[in-house]
């Protein structure tokens, strides 16, 4: 059985919550939360911490087995399953939408005569041959994308600084905390998201006292980076475009990018961001592929090639279903609010409590 | 042996469809560099039809050059349209190049159309098709956009470039603002604050410089000179350079400036200099029981040309010159901040942010007055505190001058 | 998709223990060498080659011994023969007989211990044994009819000597180089390691030259398994010939069809005993200067063993130039052509007047003006390699100077082409090692095609597919990538990207299991 080291736990993990959010992000918080619904961003990522630990006090429990294999011996086969199923139709659900928008943001912001087959093509392609090549290579994808996603998104941020307007970000606290309660509750799916990828990586994680403890390590580490990171990414654009135009712009940080001069040399980065940007896409939807193919594993048993191909199929029918671009990021939005984060908010505390119950009574 | 061969049939067949895709259906928006018009500047002027409006377009041409380096050969064409794409596509039919968005300078606006409005449908595209850029310059005409952009200038520059670099050098003189897209757009979406754009006009000789003309009267030069105030959609009025000038102290644009106080009449010694460094704060606070806003600016001079002493002075005499020159120069600073804000209050637009200033340091109150805000301007109590630090005199101390002084009788 | 890989490696990869590439004919005499050993027989096997040659003499002891001596004729030495063998067995024994009680039966043992002296000298009794050790180089000494005989080393031919290395030539720093013979290259090997765990272990590979090789690692710091898995993909080769070290490279290497190198060579004595004292093993081949070294990772392609004769921050430069140059050798005119056909917006607008005003009035499109130049190029590289150096001058000359000067003057390619093509050239040149810089020109060419298509998108998607292709391979069980990932974060900071002066390199790098983490440079 392959494994993954702790650092590539928390490289993984941070490249997969970091994933895909750090376009919208800007735009969501900022539409419920205006002016400060920077400040949402970290303690709506926060609230992922309690439940990675309950997903890692059940891998003690039951050591180098997935989520769903254990709820299929805490509640039973056919309870287990029925999560199962959910578990895989979400799962899917999401990665197929998310590879429908790698199309869309491409034929958006820099290439908007190419078709999007070929970009849903090219995406399907890269994640196939990530998952073939097995999840510790997977995993060190990640150990080698992770950095040049941040130093993108940093460079981003700092090339950003001289288009800065005055005062963008004051007044602070004018409406009170209410919009930083609401920003935190459209930040939570994110951080749910990765959850759902959480509960079929833990079989590959060491159980071992220490890496354990290391590994929780990470998870404080993945949370409050990316938390950062994204509280940076909403801060530049709020202080950039002001608080009206954070709201408008779909992709602000693309925009951001094309403002990019760099000393009369480059002009605009939206293009090489966009590269990285596919990196991390492209580990978000090998991610979610990763989760239905244990899902598939430990719900029907099934596995191999041809079912790799056929979740693929999946994967693109779904993006090729919303080739319209705002009713694939609402689709998204729903998704992720309406379907992600009560099931994971449910799921994950109820299997935790009921196996604690469990683990008492059998003494 | 057999299956193995058939496998390798199929391999085959598959690399050759993948190359088919590849090769076969053609470059999804490929464009060679060369066949690209890059646009360098839009301007827009009323139209003849109701609904319509002049779109005038520069494209740079760029042709190889015998000296091996490139020349740029002007493209301008004009066109009447009721929407931004249709007047693309009216060019397109004329010029055989694809228009390339992602260089576009400068947007201008001519005064007419300025003052009719529909100007923020315009800008739409601008902001919308994803090559352009929110970093172009937004510039107001006096006169119609169109002869700006047609002007023949006598640096050899396209009108557009000769803009762009225009605005650039502004750091150096401070005295228009300087609005990009994205800005502007900010601006907007304050709600309170009046948009204002930088004022581009032609010069013909003997309007303030004189040079050797090309042909007959015509303009071979433009500068930017003071600034507009938009009220919504359209051009409420213009400022002055006064004006502007008072504008950009007030607003903590200016970089450096050029400055005398030549206009002062109280003190018979005049002083021209150049700005360092310059820094606006300001505060809102309550001053008998009514809010208000103060402004501090704080800058630094040096002093690069005195005018009119009659005698070579001493020390002390020295030291005391440049104390007053520090007060000449607030007041100059002074007078154009409060013709700025004269402005504001006789227009009744907020183009100075004040409203936006009182959100920012106690936005308790603004809740209070942001709706009768337009009716407040007029007369919302403004102070102002002006320090001006002097650094130095430049290379000598007292001027050269053949009236009465030490080592003469 | 994922089965086109899968494909091609079903078509191509045997599964490796029947890597049978040519199996030695079958001979008449084979069912000789089985027979017990015999003077007359070995004679009737070697004698239609004129070079061995055969000398009969007699042994004038108790008994009157007939014996020959069988040699390959260029191989030994025959003033050692002279005077240390025949002179010993015919002239002094003759003058001494009463000295000796030599009689057939004991007439070898005799020989072995009092009569001929010499260092190398043993006894055989095998037919097999004493036919290769003639054709090797070794004289073998027959008596009468006995199946006994005894092998004596008095090897001694023609060979180049230790001389400055071709391939890896550096400005600091020992100037010895391996040569052809293996004795000589152990020998170089042993100097620089004087140490009893450095291990030395012989084999013979191919059916029909016999090669001899050696496997060389220090114990306790190669790790056991790597060695074990050495041995192993060795003693599973099958074939008739072993001319070089390229024959071996092939045979062992994990993955065959990926362009990048998994397998380093040297041609130092000091680089060789550097990576040994890594924890690598190396693999000497008789008959070539070059030695292969085991397990390889890909950044150790780009360091070169004078960044440790270097001070530390002329290395660091120097490496991050070769990073920079061989990241600028793969992308470059890729990243030209996805810049002037797609993504013209990230060239400021002057720049863009000057490409477009370079680019008026030539003919072909960017893909193609590009392609062509890069196949001028390899060309031009391929036809000078092998080319005698004056003459190779001139190929640069016309190649470079003339036809891009004359391309340029006459429309057909872009001045900033030539600009790109000729510092992706020189790019490619900074790569240190000849097999990554193969590799590195291989995959310009896929990235050019996705480029002219796809643009930046399609170049992303070409970086990505080899950089998980990087990530997937692996070298005798030690991850390609690896310091940078799986990240081993000393490593990486004290000998990758950069090198850390060698006070601060203290344990040894952790690219594999090392057995023993004792600090290195503890003084």
């Amino acid at each position: 059985m392959e494994r993954i080291s702790p650092h590539q736990f928390t490289t993984l993990g941070a490249a997969v919550i970091l994933g895909t959010t750090f376009l919208p992000v800007a735009s969501i918080v900022t539409g419920v939360g205006g002016r400060d619904g920077w400040m949402s961003v970290l303690p709506g990522f926060a609230v992922g911490i309690p439940y990675c630990l309950m997903i890692f006090s059940l891998s003690e429990q039951y050591p180098r087995k997935n989520l769903l294999q254990i709820s299929a011996t805490v509640f039973g086969k056919w309870i287990g399953n029925f999560i199962g199923l959910i578990y895989i139709l979400i799962v899917a659900y999401l990665g197929g939408l998310l590879l429908g928008q790698v199309g869309d943001i491409y034929q958006v912001s820099i290439m908007p005569l190419t078709p999007l087959w070929v970009f849903f093509l090219g995406g399907i392609f890269l994640v196939l041959y990530l998952v073939k090549s097995g999840i510790e290579v997977f995993a060190r994808f990640s150990e080698v994308v992770f950095p040049l996603i941040v130093i993108a998104l940093l460079l981003n941020v700092g090339l950003s600084i001289p288009r800065i307007e005055q005062g963008e970000l004051l007044p602070i606290l004018s409406e009170g905390f209410k919009p930083i309660f609401l920003g935190t509750r459209k930040i939570m799916p994110f951080v749910m998201t990765y959850m759902l990828f959480l509960a079929g990586v833990i079989a590959f994680l060491p159980t071992g006292k220490q890496e354990l403890s290391q590994l929780k390590k990470g998870v404080w580490r993945i949370i409050f980076l990316v938390g950062i990171l994204d509280t940076l990414v909403v801060l530049i654009q709020l202080l950039v475009f002001g608080p009206a135009e954070t709201i408008r712009l779909v992709y602000g940080l693309l925009v951001l990018g094309k403002l990019v001069e760099v000393s009369r040399t480059v002009a605009g980065v939206e293009s090489l961001f966009l590269g990285v940007w596919l990196a991390a896409a492209i580990i978000k939807i090998g991610s979610l592929f990763f989760s239905v193919i244990w899902g598939l594993e430990s719900v029907f048993g099934l596995k191999g090639v041809k079912w790799r191909h056929a979740i693929a199929v999946v994967f693109l029918g779904i993006s090729f279903r919303f080739i319209r671009g705002p009713s694939l990021i609402t689709e998204i939005g729903l998704v992720d609010e309406y379907l992600i984060m009560p099931f994971v908010a449910l799921w994950i505390p109820i299997l935790w409590g009921v196996s604690r119950w469990k683990r008492g009574a059998g003494n | 042996m057999k299956t193995e061969r058939g496998k390798g049939h199929k391999f085959i067949l598959r690399l050759t469809i993948i190359a088919c895709l590849l090769f076969l259906t053609g470059c999804w928006g490929k464009k060679e560099v060369e066949d690209l018009a890059p646009l360098l500047g839009v301007g827009f002027d009323q139209g003849e039809q109701p609904g319509t409006f002049l779109v005038t377009e520069q494209f740079a041409r760029p042709k190889k050059d015998s000296s091996s380096g490139a020349e740029i050969e002007d493209r301008t064409f004009s066109v009447e349209a009721s929407s931004v794409r249709e007047a693309f596509e009216k060019f397109s039919e004329v010029a055989y190049r694809t228009p390339f968005m992602g260089s576009l300078k400068v947007i201008i606006i001519g005064e007419d159309f300025a003052k009719s409005g529909d100007f923020n449908n315009i800008l739409d595209f601008f902001q919308r098709y994803a090559e352009f850029r929110r970093s172009m310059y937004l510039v107001l005409a006096k006169g119609k956009a169109q002869d700006i952009l047609n002007l023949k200038l006598r640096s050899g520059l396209l009108p557009a470039m000769a803009i762009k670099s225009n605005i650039e050098g502004g750091d150096e003189i401070s005295v228009f603002p300087t609005v990009r897209l994205g800005h502007y757009l900010t601006i907007l979406g304050t709600k309170s604050t009046a948009p204002i754009f930088p004022v581009v006009e032609s010069v013909k000789s003997r309007e303030g410089v004189e040079y050797k003309e090309d042909g007959k009267d015509e303009a071979g030069e433009i500068r930017i000179h003071g600034a507009g105030v938009m009220h919504g959609d359209y051009l409420a009025d213009y400022l002055t350079d006064e004006e502007a000038k008072g504008y950009m102290w007030l607003e903590n644009d200016v970089i450096h400036r050029l400055i005398n106080t030549v206009d002062l009449n109280e003190n018979s010694v005049k002083f021209g200099g150049q700005v360092l460094k310059a820094n606006t704060k300001y505060r809102v606070k309550v001053n008998n029981d009514k809010m208000e806003i103060q402004y501090q600016i704080k800058t630094s001079i040096a002093i690069d040309e005195i005018l009119g002493p009659q005698k070579q002075l001493s020390g002390l005499e020295w030291v005391e010159l440049v104390k007053q020159a520090e007060k000449d120069f607030a007041k100059v600073i002074e007078k154009e901040c409060e013709s700025s804000i004269k402005k504001e209050r006789e227009l009744g637009l907020d183009f100075l942010g004040i409203g936006r200033h009182i959100e920012q340091k106690n936005s308790a109150y603004w809740k209070t007055i942001k709706d009768q805000w337009e009716a407040e301007i007029a007369d919302f109590p403004i102070s102002l505190e002006v320090k001006v630090t002097i650094h130095h005199s430049g290379m000598s101390s007292s001027s050269a001058s053949n009236s009465g002084g030490e080592g003469q009788e | 998709m994922g089965s086109w890989m899968k494909m091609i490696k079903e078509l191509t990869i045997r599964p490796k223990g029947e890597r049978q590439i040519r199996k030695s004919p079958a001979y008449s005499f084979d069912e000789d060498l089985k027979k017990p050993l015999s003077g007359q027989t070995v004679k009737e096997i070697l004698s239609k080659s004129s070079d061995v040659v055969f000398r009969e003499f007699f042994l004038q002891g108790k008994d009157r011994i007939p014996c020959m001596l069988a040699a390959v004729d260029g191989l030994v030495d025959k003033n050692l023969l002279d005077q240390f063998i025949l002179t010993p067995l015919m002239v002094d024994l003759a003058r001494h007989p009463e000295l000796t009680q030599v009689t057939l039966s004991n007439v070898v043992d005799k020989t072995l211990q009092s009569l001929l002296p010499g260092l190398e000298i043993k006894k055989i009794s095998k037919m097999r044994e004493a036919v290769d050790a003639i054709l090797s180089g070794d004289s073998v000494i027959f008596f009468g009819n006995l199946t006994e005989a005894i092998v004596v080393g008095a090897r001694g031919w023609a060979n180049r000597g230790v001389a400055e290395p071709i391939t890896e030539s550096i400005v600091k720093g020992p100037r010895e180089g391996f040569s052809e013979t293996l004795r000589i290259n152990t020998s170089l090997l042993r100097r620089k390691i004087k140490h009893p765990s450095l291990r030395i272990i012989s084999l013979k590979l191919g059916d029909m030259t016999n090669t001899d090789l050696v496997i060389t690692y220090i114990e306790k710091i190669a790790s056991p398994d790597i060695v074990s898995e050495v041995l192993k993909r060795l003693s599973k080769i099958k074939m008739d010939a072993m001319l070089g070290n390229g024959y071996i490279e092939e045979m062992i290497e994990d993955n065959p069809y990926s362009p990048f190198p998994q397998i380093s060579f040297t041609e130092r004595p000091d680089v060789l005993a550097g990576k040994l004292l890594e924890g690598k093993v190396g693999i000497i081949v008789d008959g070539t200067p070059i030695v292969l070294v085991v397990p390889a990772i890909l950044t150790q392609f780009l360091n070169v063993n004078e960044d440790y004769y270097q001070r530390a921050m002329v290395a660091i430069l120097s490496r991050f130039v070769r990073y920079v140059g061989a990241f600028m050798a793969i992308v470059a005119p890729s990243v030209y052509i996805a810049v002037t056909t797609f993504h013209q917006e990230i060239i400021p607008t002057d720049l863009l007047m000057s490409i477009s005003a370079g680019r008026q009035g030539v003919p072909f499109p960017a893909l193609l003006e590009a392609l062509t130049m890069t196949v001028v190029l390899e060309i031009l590289q391929e036809a000078g390699l092998r080319l005698p150096k004056p003459i190779g001058q001139t190929i640069g000359i016309v190649g470079a100077l003339i036809i891009g000067e004359a391309a340029v003057t006459a429309g057909l390619v872009s001045p900033l082409m030539v600009i790109i093509i000729g510092l992706t050239a020189v790019a490619s040149y900074a790569v240190p090692t000849f097999d990554l810089s193969l590799a590195v020109r291989l995959i310009r060419f896929p990235l050019m095609i996705l480029a002219g298509v796809l643009g930046f998108f399609g170049v992303t998607v070409g970086l990505y597919v080899i950089l998980i292709h990087l990530l997937g391979l692996r070298s005798f069980g030690v991850p390609y990538t690896s310091p940078i990932a799986p990240l081993r974060i000393r490593a990486l900071l004290q000998d990758t990207f950069v090198r850390a002066p060698w006070w601060a390199l203290k344990r040894r790098p952790q690219l594999m299991d090392v057995e023993d983490p004792r600090p290195n440079g503890k003084g």
